[in-house]
């Protein structure tokens, strides 16, 4: 049997709450870019991009795989270009619109069979012409090689050829039930009469002709032939079936690689860097780290992002500070560079380095619940459980502002609640929010696992929009009071914290 | 031997009106189903006359209501059946195909009685109606002329089985010979692609617009015959020997039982772990003791609350009062409907049922007000119930709901005392659903109320229970919940 894998999506179902990834971390953005406007490259790209499972040998073995796709294009796009035109002849041809007409099925998927055949020559000749080295690649043709071989070409036309329209039918056939014909078996026909044939025929055949007025014995006739066909039809339909799922497989599979192509192609446009990922459990590691969803929509290189961070087990970034200080574009960055990592692609920074590969989730604030409302704290509680039924060790959870409908004391107990279970439970999480509370108890807390970013300002205030550390600072709003009051010079009593 | 009903007795026709008022007809809807069976219909509309039959009945469903049994007895069913479709076939089929025709319904109708037979044998049947048939059979199968027929019908078989032809079709000329040997192109096909993974998998399917026994088919046949000449012999001897296939007797009790079969169906389709049928238990000292049973319509449209009600036979009359749509006459109706399916010799809907065995069910519904009706309402009522009294005995049961309830109720208080007095002197059994609480207190009677549900007391827990009607009514209580009563308004104003 052919076997070939370039994707190893395996059994992997879709994570749970991809269209919210999807929308949050700006998907489309990219696979536009990768597409081309493909939509087999969109489909492919966007099924990939969410998989709820991969591992460090799966993100490998496609890494390797992307490699070799950039280093023989030619021979991949000709291959796509191959498959994709195969099916669609296919399609324009084979007109198969009831699957109750045994007769036309056969002759449909005869000229069907006809038409794929001619493709899978034509691809032996590309895949052997090309050099390819990765695993996923020579795993192809490898198999292919294999599998096919002349003959095999020579015997699908010759079925073709005996089943095409107007040939006549030879079957066996029972007697069953109320003497009616059962299990008809259609052979393969005899070789055409001979004088000689004919004549030791004589005696042993039983021949009659329908009269051509009799439309009903016509009729009944046109009924016993669909019958006998009916079963290789289903055959044939199968055979069919099966040849134009090895090149729709094959399109589709290939096509992951022509996204990778056209990224490659917009990454040189732009001038980012291109770097594979690696996984340490260590290490929460990169360097100019651009977000490609904002690269893609300026056309131009945004502000990179560098971070370096020891991990022990699992790991929380919060970051808070000034809007339009590029908060959620930093977490944008670091959800579409681990959502390609996973996929095995490169990444637009110098390096990057993250603990595990596992699944990304996102909980980003609703424009709908920034009111404070109980019943909208309920949906956004509904919306974030929904998530947690899916998530796993060494996944990553992206929050933006959750937590905000209902007022930030209580919030911060929630979020404190949630957030520590979600650490202890191994969970990564990158957190951007404003509950001091919460920021204030959880660093203090998690100390050893928690990075807290704020974005940077320069001393004369201007904004460079790269996060940097924070630090907490207790007593720090009292301080604010006091120089002020001081600078002032207004005295008061001690007013209340906040 | 001769063939004993399975059904006992036919019973009588059953009252229209008692039909329409305890919805009757909708329930034979669902029981029937699809069934369009006008004999078995009028079984479920013929109430037995004596309790041995209804017995006799229902021990048959205690038999049928095991799984084995019911499957045994249903095969056997289904296969009587297509061997008398085809006899029927028969009679319109070309030469060639009622040979095969009547070969079928033989081996149809041996498999059915000889497998049944050995089924039934090892099962353990307990009832009369069924042992009857098991004997029945048993000389049927042991009858020089079944075991004949037996072995003929084999014979047959086995010469058709060996016939195997290659037939070549070319524009309109079909040719016929004697298979010898061929390569399947299916096969080789299979083969070929099966190096390319499964795709999708789909299957070509034919549907037949001609008959698959046209005279082409019997030209083929007759082609067919030519080279297996003595298997023709035997198929046509077989024919000519044994004209009759199904024995008279079988074919009545494939039709018969299907008044069982249908209703375990039913039953099956119905029960739940908290909806069962029980087989009832006719009392003979006047007793009434039925347990958690339900409604079988409201159960189309989701759950149902459970009642019991009971009596050691001394006080025969209920009367339900209650608060509204609480739930009186679904009580009345469904006891109904019980009694009913009883009289037809029919498991009911109650985990437990003792009861008497009612030789007749009236009943008494508010006719609804016609103006070119002729009677008052109230004279219509009253006319009812004197008509229940003129046939009413101790073997009878009155379902009546809101009698009497277009005139003060003083006057229907009175009326009631006096159709209730007469029911009890006549040691009738009534269900008298009533908003006149008085009626409750009568002393030969048993009150029972419909209770509110404990969660909220203004909505209804469809439970009917034993005690007095309540003394607090519901608006008097959305009043106090206002503070609008006496005590409240006095403080208020105070």
């Amino acid at each position: 049997m052919i076997h070939f894998d370039l994707l190893k999506i395996g059994n992997s179902p879709k994570i749970t709450t991809a269209e919210d990834v999807r929308a949050d971390l700006e998907l489309d953005k990219i696979i536009g870019i990768a597409s081309n406007k493909d939509r087999l490259v969109a489909e492919t790209w966007l099924e990939v991009l969410l998989l709820r499972d991969s591992s460090e040998d799966i993100m490998r073995y496609r890494q390797e795989a992307v490699k070799d796709a950039l280093v023989n294009r030619e021979a991949v796009q000709k291959m796509y270009l191959l498959a994709r035109e195969a099916i669609e002849k296919a399609r324009r041809e084979v007109f198969i619109p009831r699957l109750d007409d045994p007769t036309l099925v056969v002759y449909e998927t005869s000229k069907g069979i006809e038409i794929l055949v001619d493709a899978v020559e034509k691809l032996l000749t590309i895949l052997t012409s090309a050099k390819f080295s990765s695993k996923a690649f020579s795993e192809l043709m490898s198999s292919l090689t294999e599998n096919i071989d002349s003959e095999f070409i020579s015997s699908a036309r010759n079925i073709a050829k005996i089943l095409a329209y107007g040939e006549g039918i030879d079957f066996s056939v029972n007697i069953g039930n109320y003497n009616c014909l059962k299990n008809p078996v259609l052979l393969v026909p005899k070789e055409r009469n001979s004088l000689i044939s004919k004549i030791l025929s004589i005696g042993k055949e039983y021949t009659f002709s329908i009269d051509p007025r009799d439309e009903a014995g016509l009729q009944v006739l046109a009924d016993i032939k669909r019958w006998v066909l009916s079963q290789i039809a289903t055959t044939m339909l199968n055979a069919y079936n099966r040849l134009r799922n090895f090149f729709e497989d094959l399109a589709k599979q290939l096509s992951f690689y022509i996204g990778v192509i056209n990224m490659n192609d917009f990454f040189e446009k732009i001038g980012l860097p291109k770097t594979y990922p690696e996984v340490n459990p260590r290490k929460l590691s990169f360097e100019n780290l651009y977000c490609l969803s904002l690269a893609i929509s300026t056309l131009s290189k945004p502000t990179p992002n560098t971070l370096d961070s020891d991990v022990d087990g699992s790991f929380a970034i919060l970051i808070t500070g000034a809007n339009r200080g590029g908060k959620t574009t930093f977490l944008k960055a670091i959800g579409q560079a681990l959502l390609l990592t996973r996929a095995g692609l490169f990444v637009p920074a110098e390096s990057f380095i993250i603990p595990t590969p596992g699944a990304i989730y996102t909980h980003f604030l609703r424009e709908e619940e920034r009111r404070m409302s109980y019943g909208k704290f309920e949906d956004e509680i509904r919306r974030f459980r929904s998530i947690v039924d899916s998530l796993k060790r060494g996944d990553y959870i992206l929050m933006d502002e959750s937590f905000s409908s209902t007022n930030p004391v209580e919030a911060s107990i929630v979020a404190e609640n949630i957030v520590s279970a979600l650490v202890d439970s191994g969970i990564n999480v990158a957190y951007i929010t404003f509950l001091h509370d919460f920021i204030y108890r959880f660093t203090n807390r998690y100390s050893k696992k928690t990075v807290l970013l704020v974005p940077e300002r320069l001393k004369d205030g201007t904004r460079t929009f790269r996060l940097v550390r924070g630090f907490i600072q207790p007593g720090y709003a009292m301080e604010l009071w006091r120089k002020i009051s001081a600078t002032l010079s207004y005295s008061t009593s001690p007013s209340p914290t906040v | 031997m001769e063939y004993k009903s399975i059904l006992g007795e036919r019973g009588r026709a059953v009252d229209e009106q008692v039909l329409y008022d305890l919805r009757i007809s909708e329930l034979l809807e669902d029981i029937l189903g699809r069934e369009r069976d006008e004999f078995l219909r009028s079984l479920y509309l013929e109430p037995l006359n004596n309790e041995e039959i209804a017995v006799f009945r229902l021990n048959v469903f205690r038999d049928l209501m095991r799984n084995e049994v019911y499957n045994a007895v249903e095969n056997f069913v289904e296969k009587i059946r297509e061997s008398i479709d085809y006899i029927e076939l028969e009679k319109e089929a070309y030469e060639q195909h009622k040979l095969g025709l009547h070969l079928d319904a033989a081996l149809s109708y041996i498999e059915a009685v000889e497998s049944f037979y050995n089924d039934l044998k090892v099962l353990g049947i307990r009832s009369q109606g069924l042992l009857n048939f098991l004997n029945y059979l048993q000389s049927i199968v042991e009858s020089r002329s079944f075991r004949l027929m037996k072995e003929r019908a084999y014979e047959a078989k086995k010469a058709r089985d060996g016939i195997k032809i290659r037939v070549k079709i070319i524009g309109n000329r079909i040719k016929v010979r004697r298979y010898d040997e061929g390569e399947d192109l299916s096969a080789i096909i299979k083969n070929l692609f099966s190096r390319f993974k499964e795709g999708e998998v789909e299957e070509v399917k034919h549907i037949r617009v001609t008959s698959e026994m046209s005279h082409i088919h019997a030209a083929i046949l007759e082609g067919a015959f030519k080279f297996y000449r003595k298997e023709y012999e035997i198929l046509k001897r077989f024919m000519e020997d044994f004209q009759k296939i199904v024995d008279d007797g079988v074919m009545r009790f494939a039709k018969e039982v299907k008044f069982y079969l249908t209703y375990v169906r039913y039953m099956k389709k119905v029960m739940q772990p908290e909806y069962l049928f029980t087989i009832p238990n006719f009392t003979c000292d006047g007793s009434i003791n039925v347990k958690n049973f339900y409604n079988l319509l409201l159960l189309r449209s989701g759950r149902v609350v459970h009642n019991d009600i009971s009596t050691d036979g001394v006080k025969r009359v209920f009367v339900i009062t209650g608060m509204n749509s609480g739930g009186k006459t679904t009580f009345a109706i469904s006891f109904g409907q019980l009694a009913y399916l009883s009289t037809l010799g029919l498991p009911v809907p109650a985990t437990e049922a003792s009861l008497p065995f009612f030789t007749s069910i009236m009943t008494a519904f508010p006719a609804r007000e016609d103006p070119r009706e002729s009677m008052s309402r109230l004279e219509q009522d009253i006319t009812k119930a004197l008509k229940i009294l003129k046939q009413a005995n101790s073997t009878t049961l009155v379902i009546a709901n809101e009698l009497f309830s277009t005139t003060t109720s003083e006057e229907g208080f009175q009326l009631a005392r006096l159709f209730l007095s007469e029911l009890n002197r006549k040691r009738a059994y009534c269900l008298f659903v009533t908003f006149i609480p008085g009626v409750a207190s009568i002393d030969f009677t048993i009150s029972l109320v419909a209770m509110p549900s404990p969660e909220d007391p203004m909505k209804p827990s469809y439970k009917i229970l034993p005690g007095s009607p309540p003394s607090e009514y519901m608006a008097v209580r959305i009043a106090a919940k206002h503070r609008l009563l006496y005590n409240h308004l006095r403080e208020m104003l105070r």
